[in-house]
C-alpha cells in the first residue's frame, strides 16, 4: 500500500506575529516556520499504519526553511520516501492554489491513501484535504482520529462534538484529514535525525505554476482590536429583564 | 591403624583442596559475566590509585561517615588482616600435624607483640560482631530493607565462631602449657580459664574439636565468599584501585552499538562497571541518602545494584536469556526517578558509581523515544528554541531591558568575564529580577563583563543526564561556536548545573577557559576589597548546598564566606555540605511528570528541615532551580511566613543597598 502524508509549514506562534507594511499579510522577515501540528499527527498516523500492516510511506512538503528537519525526522520514524516540492510559494496562504499545484506530484506517487492535517492556522480559504480530494477525484473524511486498513478500504474513526464517535468505511484511494494520530507523535532523538541526514535522500519535485483562483483575497490583516466594553446589568431578575427589554427597543430589534 | 596426626594432615589437605576448588569455581562462575563486558579505557594515575588503597581500604575513611558501624567494620577488617596469620598457622599446623607436630610460623610465630595484637583483636572483632548483630536484629535500620538478611547474619555467625574457636584453642593450649607466648594472650587465657578445671585429656578433645570447627568455618566461609555481598572482601581492592578518577561532573560518552545509543543489554556495560555489581555490600548507605527513595519513588540505589548483579548472573549463566535488562531487571520508572544528585555515590564506601549506569540506560530509552509527554515536549523545545521554556531565543536577554548602562554584548566587544546566564536565570519569571540584581552587583563591583544575548543556548548539563546525548552535543557545539567568537578570560555562571557542564564537559569541545560560579567570583571580589558592604545584614540564615556546586564540584566554602561577609549568622541544617538533600529538580527531573508514588517531595522535605530550625528566617540558595523548587515547596508545605527562600545575590544586593533601584519581587 502506498501512503502519502502531506505537510505544511506554518508560522511558529512562539514568535510575535507582525503585519507587513501593506497590511494584508504577515511580515515574513521575523517569522519562523514550524510543522503544522495536525500534519505532524498525519505523519505519525502514516507510520503507525506502516508498522501495523506494512506500507510504503512517502512524505511531501514545500521546499521552504525547515522542510529538511521535518523530512529527516520522518525518515527516522520510518518513512520511505522524502520529497520536497520546489516552486512558487507566493500563494502560501491559498490552499486552492496549493491543492492544484501538488495534484500532479501526488498522482505520480499513485497513492492508495493520502493523509494530511485536518486544519492549519493558515487555512484562510478552507482546509487542504477536501480540495485535494476534489482535484484528485477521491473521497474525503476529515476530523479523523483513528484509521484501520482492511483490503481495499479503510475504516476511519471520527469524533463528533458531544462524545459521539462514528466509524466510516471508505473505498481506496482516499484522502483523510487527520485530527489526531492514534498515539501522540513520538520523540525522535537528535542522534537519530543526524543519522538520517547521513543516510536518507530527499527527492525534489517541481510544482506546477501557481493558480491563485478560488482562494480568498485578503483586504486587511490586523491584530485583535479592543471593542467597546460590555455593559453588566445588575439587579433582580425583574429589573434585569426590564432593562434588557429597553435595550432591545433602543436598538430596534423589538 | 593410621595415627590421628596422619589422618588429620590428610583430612586438612582434602578440605583445603575441596574448599579452594569450590571457591575458585564459584569465583569463575560469578565473574564470567565480566568477560562479556565492554572494554574500559586504560587506567592512569597509579599514584592516586595506590593512595586510594591506603585511604579507603586500609584507613576505611568513607566508612566512618556512619560512625558506629564504621568503627565496627574497621575492627573486623583489621582483625581479619591480623588474624589471617593465625588462619595460616591453623592450616599449616594441620597439614604438618604428622611431619612437624609443633609447627609455628617462622619468625612471626614467635613474636610476642604480634601475638598480643592478635589476641586483642579476637576480643575487638567479637565485640564488633555483637554490635553488628544488635544493629541487624534490634535496630534494623531502613537502609537494610531488601538486603539479604540471612546471608548477613550467617557471615556474622561465621566470624563470631571463628573468633570463639580460636580463643578456645589458644586458651586450652595455654592451660596445657603448650604455648610459649602465653603471657601475650590475655583474652585467650581468660577463655582458657573456663576449661581449666577439666582433665587434660578432655581439654585436648575440646581443643581438637574447636580446631576443626575453626578450620571448617574458615573454609566454609571461603566457599561462600563469591555467593553474596561478602564477595566485596575480594572485589573491593580492585574496585577501589580502579575507581573513576575523572572529575565527577564529567559523564562518560554514550556507548554506541550499531546505531543503538546507550545500554540495552547488560553485556553492553563495561566490565569495570560490572565489577561494581559484585562489589556492592548491600549496606544501604546510598539508599539512606537518596532523595528519590526518601520521597517514595521506585528507586533504591542499593536495590538497583542488586538487581543488576542478579541479572548479570542470570544472563551469563543462561544460554538463552529471557529477561530483559530494562523492563524486567530494572523498571524504566526506576531509571527516571534519579535526580543525579550524587548523594549515593558520595556515600558509597567502595566508590561504586550508579549515575553513569542509570544515564546509560536512559540514553537507550531516549534514543528509542520512550520518554514521558512532558519530557518529550521539553526536549522538543530545547531542540527547537535552545531553552526548556519553549520561548523564542530572541527573548533570552529580555530581562536586561531596564538595566543601565546596557550590558555589553560579548560577541561585539572584548570582556574580562563572559557571563553564561542560563535558562532559568534568563527566562523564569521568578528569577529575572534576581538576574537583574546579579547584573547590578557586577556593575557595582566595576566588573568588565558581557553576555551572549540570543546566541546563548541551554548548556545541556541536564539534557545529557536525561540521556539525550545528541541534543547535548548539538547545543554544546552551538554554545562553543558562539563563545569561540568572543574575546574573554573567564566564564561566570549563575546556575551550578551550567557551571558543571561548562567546567567539566565543554573542554571536550575545545573550551578551556576558567569557569567560576558567581559565588566564587563574589568571594574573590570581597577578598580583594572590590566589593564592600555598606551595612551588615545581621540575619540568622541557613544555606542549601546545590548538588552540582557542592558534591559535584566541591564548592562549599565560597558561598559560606560570602554569607558571613554580609554580616549574617549561618546555622547549618542537619543535612549540609556533602550530605545536602537534593531539591529534586536535577538530572532533568524538573522536566518530567510527577510520579503518583511520591509521598513527600524532596523540596518539601528540605524546606521543612530549614523551617524546623529555631530562629532561622531565611533559606539561602545559590541555584535558580533550587529557588524555584523551594519557593514552590514553601507554598505547598504551608510554610509561608515561617521561612523565606532567597538567592544569595538578593542578600548581597540588599547589603549593597541596591534593591531600591529594582522592581520589587513578588513573594
Amino acid at each position: 500500500m502506498n501512503i502519502v502524508a502531506l505537510f505544511k509549514l506554518v508560522p511558529d506562534l512562539v514568535e510575535e506575529l507582525e503585519i507587513d507594511g501593506n497590511g494584508t499579510a504577515l511580515n515574513m522577515d521575523f517569522l519562523r516556520l514550524i510543522i503544522n501540528e495536525f500534519d505532524d499527527h498525519a505523519i505519525e498516523q502514516a507510520i503507525l499504519l506502516k508498522e501495523r500492516g506494512g506500507a510504503q510511506v512517502s512524505i511531501l512538503g514545500p521546499d521552504i526553511e525547515g522542510v529538511e528537519d521535518v523530512l529527516y525526522t520522518a525518515a527516522s520514524k520510518g518513512a520511505d520516501r522524502l520529497i520536497k516540492l520546489t516552486g512558487d510559494f507566493q500563494g502560501k496562504a491559498n490552499n486552492h492554489a496549493m491543492a492544484r499545484a501538488v495534484t500532479s506530484a501526488l498522482k505520480e506517487l499513485q497513492p492508495d491513501l493520502i493523509l494530511t492535517g485536518v486544519q492549519a492556522n493558515t487555512d484562510l480559504d478552507g482546509s487542504l484535504g477536501p480540495l485535494l480530494a476534489e482535484y484528485l477525484d477521491m473521497p474525503y473524511v476529515g476530523y479523523v482520529s483513528g484509521v484501520k486498513v482492511a483490503d481495499g478500504k479503510v475504516i476511519t474513526r471520527k469524533e463528533y462534538p458531544g462524545g459521539l464517535v462514528a466509524e466510516m468505511e471508505i473505498k481506496l484511494p482516499a484522502v483523510l484529514g487527520i485530527q489526531a494520530a492514534e498515539q501522540p507523535p513520538r520523540y525522535i532523538a537528535v542522534a537519530k535525525v543526524r543519522q538520517a541526514m547521513k543516510t536518507a535522500t530527499i527527492e525534489v519535485r517541481t510544482l506546477a505554476e501557481s493558480d491563485l483562483s478560488g482562494g480568498s483575497t485578503i483586504r486587511r490583516m490586523f491584530k485583535p482590536e479592543a471593542g467597546t466594553r460590555a455593559e453588566m446589568i445588575e439587579g433582580s431578575a425583574e429589573e434585569v429583564t426590564t432593562r434588557l427589554l429597553d435595550i432591545f427597543k433602543e436598538i430596534g430589534v423589538l | 591403624m593410621m595415627p590421628y596426626d596422619a589422618v588429620k594432615s590428610i583430612l586438612v589437605l582434602i578440605a583445603l583442596l575441596a574448599s579452594f576448588g569450590v571457591f575458585g569455581w564459584r569465583c569463575y562462575l560469578a565473574l564470567q559475566g565480566l568477560r562479556r563486558g565492554q572494554s574500559t579505557p586504560a587506567f592512569g594515575g597509579w599514584g592516586e590509585r595506590i593512595k586510594g588503597l591506603i585511604v579507603y581500604v586500609a584507613a576505611q575513611l568513607r566508612l566512618f561517615r556512619f560512625k558506629a558501624p564504621g568503627i565496627a567494620h574497621f575492627f573486623v577488617f583489621w582483625g581479619f588482616l591480623t588474624l589471617s596469620l593465625t588462619i595460616l598457622q591453623a592450616i599449616l599446623e594441620g597439614l604438618l600435624a604428622y611431619t612437624n607436630p609443633h609447627f609455628v610460623l617462622p619468625l612471626i610465630g614467635n613474636f610476642g607483640p604480634l601475638a598480643l595484637l592478635q589476641d586483642l583483636f579476637i576480643l575487638c572483632v567479637a565485640l564488633a560482631i555483637l554490635y553488628d548483630l544488635y544493629l541487624r536484629l534490634i535496630v534494623n535500620p531502613e537502609r537494610y530493607k531488601g538486603s539479604h538478611k540471612s546471608q548477613g547474619l550467617m557471615v556474622l555467625m561465621f566470624i563470631f565462631t571463628i573468633m570463639l574457636t580460636l580463643a578456645v584453642t589458644n586458651g586450652i593450649r595455654i592451660n596445657l602449657n603448650d604455648d610459649l607466648l602465653q603471657r601475650y594472650r590475655p583474652v585467650s587465657t581468660l577463655i582458657g580459664g573456663l576449661f581449666a578445671g577439666l582433665n587434660p585429656a578432655t581439654q585436648t578433645i575440646i581443643e581438637e574439636t574447636a580446631y576443626w570447627i575453626h578450620l571448617g568455618v574458615v573454609l566454609l566461609f571461603l566457599t561462600e565468599l563469591p555467593e553474596g555481598k561478602h564477595f566485596h572482601i575480594v572485589t573491593s581492592i580492585p574496585a577501589i584501585l580502579l575507581r573513576n578518577l575523572e572529575p565527577r561532573g564529567r559523564l562518560p560518552a554514550a556507548p554506541e552499538f550499531e546505531g543503538q545509543v546507550g545500554v540495552k543489554q547488560v553485556e553492553q556495560f563495561r566490565w569495570r562497571q560490572m565489577l561494581d555489581f559484585y562489589t556492592c555490600t548491600e549496606c544501604g548507605r546510598c539508599q539512606d541518602m537518596c532523595p528519590a527513595f526518601a520521597s517514595g519513588e521506585p528507586l533504591s540505589p542499593k536495590l538497583l545494584m542488586m538487581s543488576l548483579r542478579d541479572h548479570l548472573k542470570d544472563y551469563s549463566s543462561a544460554s538463552l536469556p529471557t529477561r530483559s535488562l530494562i523492563g524486567d531487571a530494572v523498571a524504566p520508572s526506576t531509571l527516571w526517578a534519579c535526580t543525579t544528585c550524587y548523594a549515593c555515590d558520595q556515600e558509597c564506601p567502595l566508590f561504586i558509581e550508579r549515575i553513569p549506569l542509570i544515564v546509560d540506560m536512559r540514553r537507550y530509552l531516549v534514543n528509542e523515544g520512550e520518554v514521558d509527554a512532558l519530557l518529550q515536549k521539553t526536549l522538543a523545545n530545547l531542540g527547537r528554541y535552545g531553552n526548556s521554556f519553549g520561548q523564542s531565543e530572541r527573548m533570552r536577554a529580555k530581562w536586561t531591558q531596564p538595566i543601565q548602562p546596557v550590558i555589553k554584548d560579548a560577541r561585539k566587544e572584548a570582556v574580562e568575564y563572559l557571563w553564561f546566564v542560563g535558562d532559568y536565570a534568563s527566562y523564569h519569571v521568578m528569577f529575572s529580577d534576581i538576574t537583574r540584581k546579579t547584573a547590578q552587583v557586577f556593575q557595582k563591583a566595576d566588573l568588565d563583563f558581557g553576555i551572549l544575548y540570543d546566541a546563548e543556548r541551554n548548556a545541556g548539563n541536564d539534557i545529557r543526564r536525561v540521556g539525550e546525548e545528541g541534543l547535548f552535543e548539538s547545543l554544546a557545539e552551538k554554545n562553543s561556536a558562539a563563545m569561540d567568537k568572543c574575546k574573554y578570560n573567564t566564564i561566570i555562571t549563575t546556575d551550578p548545573h551550567t557551571y558543571n557542564t561548562l567546567k567539566n564537559e565543554y573542554p571536550a569541545n575545545g573550551n578551556h577557559h576558567a569557569v567560576l560560579h558567581y559565588t566564587e567570583l563574589l568571594d574573590q571580589l570581597i577578598a580583594s576589597g572590590k566589593l564592600q558592604f555598606n551595612k551588615k545584614l545581621g540575619y540568622k540564615v541557613t544555606y542549601h548546598d546545590p548538588c552540582y556546586l557542592g558534591r559535584y564540584n566541591g564548592i562549599y566554602d565560597a558561598p559560606r564566606r560570602v554569607i558571613r561577609a554580609l554580616g549574617c549568622e549561618l546555622i547549618e541544617m542537619p543535612r549540609h555540605g556533602d550530605r545536602a538533600f537534593c531539591c529534586g529538580a536535577g538530572g532533568g527531573k524538573i522536566w518530567m511528570e510527577e510520579q503518583p508514588e511520591v509521598k513527600e517531595r524532596p523540596a518539601e522535605s528540605r524546606v521543612r528541615e530549614a523551617a524546623g530550625m529555631s530562629g532561622i528566617s531565611t533559606l539561602v540558595t545559590t541555584c535558580p532551580k533550587d529557588l524555584v523548587m523551594f519557593r514552590d515547596a514553601v507554598k505547598t508545605a504551608g510554610l509561608e511566613g515561617k521561612i523565606v527562600v532567597k538567592d544569595l545575590i538578593e542578600l548581597v544586593s540588599e547589603a549593597l543597598e541596591l534593591c531600591k533601584e529594582t522592581v520589587r519581587e513578588q513573594m
